[in-house]
């Protein structure tokens, strides 16, 4: 999995993930599993006969898709972890699909498309009933995604 | 009259066919409309008025089961009903009638003569109230029923008895009669007296009659079976809520005390001994009368006479038999009743021969027991009863040498031996053990998932280990030289072994690796071997100081003389070399030699990890090593010499203060810890092990000085301040103890130099670099890198280890040194408020920082605590304002944030509680000057909060135990320190609070509930205080007063509560008197019956006699809750009604 992804590019020279040693891996933390960015949701260690060496066994959720992934892998061994940037910006506008969004320095985005399912139709809900509304945005492993919405201060 | 009964009849006939086929057939044939009706028939049925003559007839007539049922609930619960109205020869024929009526129908379905024959045990029950009637004519009836000789009237009048005993016996089994507690307890005290009597000696006579017979047919061994049954039930009829021993009265002297009928139980036991069922309650009924005590006995003699006899008939019963499976756990019950029921001077007044074949036989069967269960383990069988067996007896062991002043010295050695050799045999592999074989002597291993959940074997078998540990002290002559041989022998092997595999991995290492089997047979075999020695050195302790165990100091004591102590510091400073290689070393302290021999396994670990041999070390067995040594040292090292009488000269020559031995071993744990923690950060478990040694070594004074001249220890403190690997690999726990071990170690004793340098390691690194990352001019941007934000958490994972390691002596440092973070951790709270995780570590910090220290802080500085608490609640509350949490996997640990404010709160709370502050003693010296106004109370803090919390709990939220429990935690400690500022919240607020405690006293567990009788208190003396009448606080505690008088009068509550729910009641019957005498009126005039009306109007008068008008009065209030217990005992179960 690991040559798939180059590390070295990527927004301001940061690179994608970093590694970390299985067993620092927390619950609600985040990990790439199967070239995935995710969260973990569930973490148990296991290990066969009990002078065995630890196992982690972890259970994951897309952060942009929410498909669920596993993986099962010796506490010593490093994993990769993402880096996961969230920004909150004001949304000044829905156009075919995408949002538009005023960054905190006053520019505007529109490549984030609208979410689907029930967070998009929140947030057309809101927005066309003449609300203020910030939204979350996530990014991680240049890929980027609207995942929740709030009132404006 | 007679053609509507025959109707009625017919009615019920066709209805239970409805009701049959409502029952049997599909759904889809019958509609729920139909069931309802059908079901509605028979109810009100079952409720009209005299149904007598009606329910003769359906019994006499009818052929369906169903109705035949219903007719005799009907006649049940008629006669308690109309019981005052009828005459009570009319009630004695229709008793007679029942029971000749089941006595003619032999054929009856079973649930249908069962149910007649309740009718017949309540009736009786109800008549024992009576005096009026008498229902000991139903004995003599049933006797000759028993002598008829016939199985099938036999086992009728079994099932007579039965039904009495299950209607007198404990409150679950009662029948719902609508009589109160009062009632059912009352007919059991006087059943129990006499009535159960008659019935224990009917079911002896007919067990004797059987036990005197040679063969017998199915049919009568089955009656057998059931007055074995019965037998069981009456013995076991005795129990109060904790144990289920035999305590009768003194009336049962007679019949308990002869000897005959202990035999009986031993002969019947003899006869059946092979169906598992019977043997069962044979057993049991043995186990109850081994756990004979209390009025019975007349006198000492009696008792020595009782448990001689009984001794005997249990020898003769066993001695010489192959035990059953089935009645492993039966018999280990019985012996654990006699040792544990019958006071030691009995034990020994019993002739010694007796008693020593006893204590023989005792330890046979516990070695053959735990061999049996090793047998189960191998074959992994899912009902251990051996290991039960085994636990029982292992248990009476520790009972039976722990008061060992009766019994001359040395009397249990032989015994310990035996027991102690069995345990180490079961536990070890061949050649020397018998680990893992079937019975067969074949080998069996299995390489099973183990599961994080698994709990460890010293936590699983810590009462095991903890018997044998004592055995093998009392045998320590035998033992100790016996677990240093096996451990010695063991690392020689295992050091051989990882040669070996050493050598094959450089001849060639691609090839695959050796069968681990051979290590993993030793690893197992020095798992056990330090368990049993952790247990057998040293005892677990929570808080107090743990001594070295007596046993162990004498026997070192006893041999010092042939002792060479050089020799046993040379055996003790050179774990790299072999035992036997060093001159003399016969000679040496041979406890000391144990340690000695656990130090060589852990060097021969160490050196195989310098090999590069980890993955083949065993991550259990590094658990065990460092377990043990935490256990060792926490007990021996630096003994203090005025705990003890006598002191052994090589321990203290070896581990005493101010010396080189102290010195070195010191140095040597220390060095094991830090390799454990650079190698093992990957195993959770033995890091956190491993950090906790070291917290040992610093926690006390004496230790840490002698820590800190290790050169090492500065290492460590500088590695990790550095935070670069291995250490930062470790999870944030252990990171977090380690930073508590350090902080721990700089209180130790050094030159004010050292000590400065020492703070400029360990502290100043970490603030220097916080410092960089959030002064950085472009923080705001960076602060989502991932660099930065490991920064930022391994800084707050280190404020909380630094909070952890608060005690009273460095708070004062402490505390100034984290108040400069916590100003800056509010800057922080705002720059990562879309990042959960940091802010839960952020508010986190504030929590430890509180929970440690708040006790300790004087006006001044603990109103800088509360200014930090608040502003960082501001900010909280500015970032969460309409926040809606979204996160479809809604789970606890969602809420981690407002658990943790509660928690915050409730911590600042607790200093009202616990003070230990002077005025700022402890910070005298550091901080000149006056405390400043009072800007901030805990009140403020406490109350923005809660204003802030409150809105945020749901009742779905309240579902969460955690949450739960600190929510009424902290609104219970808000009611009772503030009660004055809960009239001013705003309105809805208000509203919420007194619905949680609404709530939290009728729908929550007992815990929330005794919380919220104990807010209750001072909100109602508040009331009081304020007199107002009309403030919502009033009218709110009005509702309180009608909640807690049902809670006390007519609920069945908990008597944990009676102190809370008292205390709540007068404070609130104080406030509101009228309506305290209204309800006392409205439920006495619900009473029909005049003797309980009486009884009631007497018991509410005899209440407040004593505080007349009830006033907020310290002492009346006392008078209150003492009338109120007698209440509780006279009228307590008269109201609750089952």
């Amino acid at each position: 999995m690991a040559d798939e992804l180059d590390f070295t590019t990527g927004d301001a020279g940061a690179s994608f993930t970093y590694p970390m040693q299985c067993s620092a891996l927390r619950k609600n933390g985040f990990v790439v599993l199967k070239g995935r960015p995710c969260k973990i949701v569930e973490m148990s260690t296991s290990k066969t006969g009990k002078h065995g060496h630890a196992k982690v066994h972890l259970v994951g959720i897309d952060i942009f898709t929410g498909k669920k992934y596993e993986d099962i892998c010796p506490s010593t061994h490093n994993m990769d972890v993402p880096n996961i940037k969230r920004n909150d910006y004001q949304l000044i506008g829905i156009q075919d699909g995408y949002l538009s969004l005023l960054t905190e320095s006053g520019e505007v985005r529109e490549d984030l498309k609208l979410p689907e399912g029930d967070l998009g139709k929140e947030i057309e809900g809101k927005f066309n009933a003449g609300e203020d509304v910030q939204i979350s945005v996530i990014s991680a492993m240049n890929e980027e995604c609207a995942v929740a919405i709030k009132p404006c201060k | 009259i007679k053609s509507d009964l025959i109707y009625i009849f017919y009615l019920l006939e066709n209805i239970s066919q409805v009701k049959n086929l409502a029952l049997c057939a599909p759904p889809s044939m019958v509609n729920n409309e139909q069931r309802q009706h059908a079901e509605h028939i028979f109810l009100s049925f079952r409720k009209s008025k005299s149904p007598f003559a009606v329910c003769k007839h359906i019994l006499e007539t009818s052929k369906v089961d169903y109705v035949l049922f219903q007719a005799a609930t009907a006649i049940m619960e008629a006669v308690v009903r109309e019981w005052i109205l009828l005459e009570k020869t009319s009630i004695e024929s229709l008793r007679t009638f029942l029971l000749t009526y089941v006595l003619q129908r032999p054929n009856l379905q079973k649930y249908v003569r069962e149910q007649i024959l309740l009718a017949v045990a309540v009736i009786v029950k109800r008549g024992s109230l009576d005096k009026s009637i008498d229902c000991k004519s139903i004995f003599h009836e049933v006797s000759q029923l028993i002598s008829s000789g016939n199985p099938t009237v036999q086992t009728l009048a079994c099932s007579i008895l039965t039904a009495l005993l299950s209607e007198f016996s404990s409150s679950s089994k009662t029948s719902n009669i609508g009589l109160s507690m009062e009632f059912h307890g009352n007919c059991k005290r006087i059943f129990q007296e006499d009535d159960l009597r008659q019935i224990f000696v009917l079911t002896v006579e007919v067990l004797q009659e059987f036990s005197r017979r040679e063969n017998l047919n199915a049919q009568m061994s089955s009656v057998f079976q059931r007055y074995l049954a019965l037998a069981n039930q009456v013995l076991t009829m005795f129990e109060s809520s904790q144990n289920v021993m035999l305590k009768p009265t003194e009336s049962w002297r007679e019949t308990l005390l002869d000897s005959r009928v202990m035999e009986l139980f031993f002969t019947v036991h003899r006869k059946i001994r092979e169906d598992t069922d019977m043997a069962q309650d044979s057993l049991q009924c043995l186990a109850q009368l081994a756990s004979l005590h209390g009025p019975v006995f007349p006198d000492e003699g009696s008792q020595v006479d009782y448990l001689a006899h009984f001794i005997e008939g249990l020898l003769n019963t066993i001695n010489g038999i192959e035990i059953e499976d089935s009645e492993a756990v039966g018999i280990s019950s019985i012996i654990s009743n006699l040792i544990t029921v019958f006071p030691r001077n009995i034990l020994t007044a019993i002739p010694n021969e007796l008693f020593s074949s006893f204590v023989n036989c005792l330890a046979h069967l516990t070695c053959s027991f735990g061999r049996s269960a090793a047998l189960e383990e191998v074959l992994d069988k899912d009902d251990m009863v051996y290991m039960e067996a085994y636990d029982k007896l292992l248990e009476s062991w520790l009972t039976l040498v722990q008061d060992d002043k009766h019994f001359h010295k040395g009397f249990f050695t032989r015994h310990a031996v035996q027991v102690f050799n069995s345990y180490i045999q079961c536990h070890l592999a061949a050649p020397d053990g018998t680990r893992n074989l079937t019975a067969n002597g074949v080998a069996s291993r299995e390489e099973e998932e183990i599961s994080e959940l698994q709990e460890d074997d010293r936590d699983q078998f810590c009462d095991q280990l903890a018997s044998v540990g004592m055995l093998g002290r009392i045998a320590a002559e035998h033992c100790i030289p016996l677990l240093t041989s096996l451990l010695e022998d063991r690392v020689t092997r295992l050091h051989g072994q990882l040669q070996r595999h050493q050598q094959q991995l450089l001849a060639s290492p691609a090839s695959g690796s050796m069968d681990n089997k051979v290590l993993d047979d030793l690893y197992e075999d020095i798992h056990w071997l330090i368990l049993v020695t952790g247990y057998l050195l040293a005892n677990d302790t929570q808080g107090e100081t743990p001594l070295i165990p007596p046993e162990v100091m004498e026997y070192s004591i006893k041999h010092s003389a042939e002792v060479d102590i050089n020799t046993t510091l040379q055996i003790l400073g050179s774990p790299g070399e072999k035992a036997s290689s060093i001159p003399g070393y016969n000679r040496t302290d041979s406890v000391i030699r144990l340690l000695s021999a656990i130090l060589r396994v852990s060097e021969v670990e160490s050196r195989a990890i310098r090999a590069n041999l980890t993955h083949l070390l065993s991550p259990q067995m590094g658990k065990d090593i460092v377990w043990f040594l935490k256990r060792w040292a926490k007990t021996y090292l630096l003994v203090d010499e005025k705990l003890y009488d006598q002191i052994s000269l090589p321990f203290s020559t070896a581990f005493g203060a101010d010396t080189e031995g102290s010195q070195w071993i010191v140095g040597y744990l220390l060095e094991k810890v830090i390799s454990n923690l650079a190698v093992w950060s990957s195993e959770q478990d033995l890091a956190n092990d491993t950090v906790q040694l070291l917290v040992t070594l610093v926690e006390r004074r004496e230790r840490a000085n002698l820590v800190i001249q290790c050169e090492n220890w500065w290492n460590l403190a500088k590695q990790f301040a550095r935070r670069s690997p291995p250490l930062h690999y470790l999870s944030s726990s252990v990171q977090r103890t380690l930073m508590k071990a350090l902080v721990l170690g700089g209180f130790a004793h050094m030159d004010t130099e050292t000590k400065q340098q020492y703070w400029t390691e360990v502290l100043q690194p970490l603030q220097q670099r916080f410092l960089n990352v959030i002064n950085q001019e472009n923080f705001q941007q960076i602060c989502q890198e991932e660099e930065v934000k490991q920064e930022i958490t391994a800084t707050l994972e280190a404020l909380c280890g630094i909070a952890e390691a608060t005690q009273i002596d460095n708070v004062a440092i402490l505390f100034n040194f984290l108040m400069d973070f916590l100003n800056n951790c509010i800057g922080l709270m705002e720059v990562y408020k879309n990042t959960p995780e940091t802010v839960n570590l952020i508010i986190e910090v504030f929590v430890e920082v509180a929970h440690k220290q708040i006790c300790y802080l004087g006006e001044a500085k603990a109103m800088n605590l509360y200014e930090a608490c608040l502003t960082l609640l501001q900010v909280y509350s500015k970032n969460n304002l309409g926040r809606q949490r979204i996160d479809v996997t809604a789970e606890e640990d969602q809420y981690q944030d407002l658990l943790l404010i509660m928690e915050l709160l409730t911590n600042l709370l607790s200093k009202e509680f616990i003070d230990f502050s002077d005025t700022d003693e402890v910070f005298r010296g550091h901080e000149p000057g006056q405390a400043t106004n009072r800007s901030v109370s805990a009140a403020d803090v406490v109350l923005y909060g809660v204003n802030l919390v409150l809105p945020l709990m749901s009742q779905d939220l309240l579902k969460f135990p955690s949450l739960c429990n600190q929510y009424y935690k902290l609104i219970t400690f808000i009611c009772e320190i503030f009660p004055e500022k809960i009239p001013q919240l705003p309105e809805d607020l208000f509203k919420s609070l007194m619905y949680s405690l609404e709530l939290g006293m009728s729908s929550m567990s007992s815990e929330v509930c005794q919380l919220c009788l104990e807010a209750v208190t001072p909100l109602a003396e508040q009331c009081a205080k304020a007199q107002e009448t009309d403030s919502t606080l009033f009218l709110a505690t009005r509702h309180f007063l009608k909640m807690v008088f049902d809670m006390l009068v007519l609920q069945k509550h908990n008597t944990e509560m009676t102190t809370a729910a008292g205390e709540a009641f007068y404070t609130l019957v104080c406030l509101h008197q009228a309506e305290y005498s209204e309800l006392v009126e409205t439920l006495l005039s619900t009473q029909q019956d005049p003797v309980i009306y009486q009884r009631l109007a007497d018991a509410f008068n005899k209440l407040t006699a004593s505080s007349t008008p009830p006033t907020l009065d310290r002492k009346q209030k006392m008078a209150f809750l003492k009338s109120l217990e007698e209440f509780m005992a006279n009228v307590g179960g008269l109201l609750c009604v089952k």
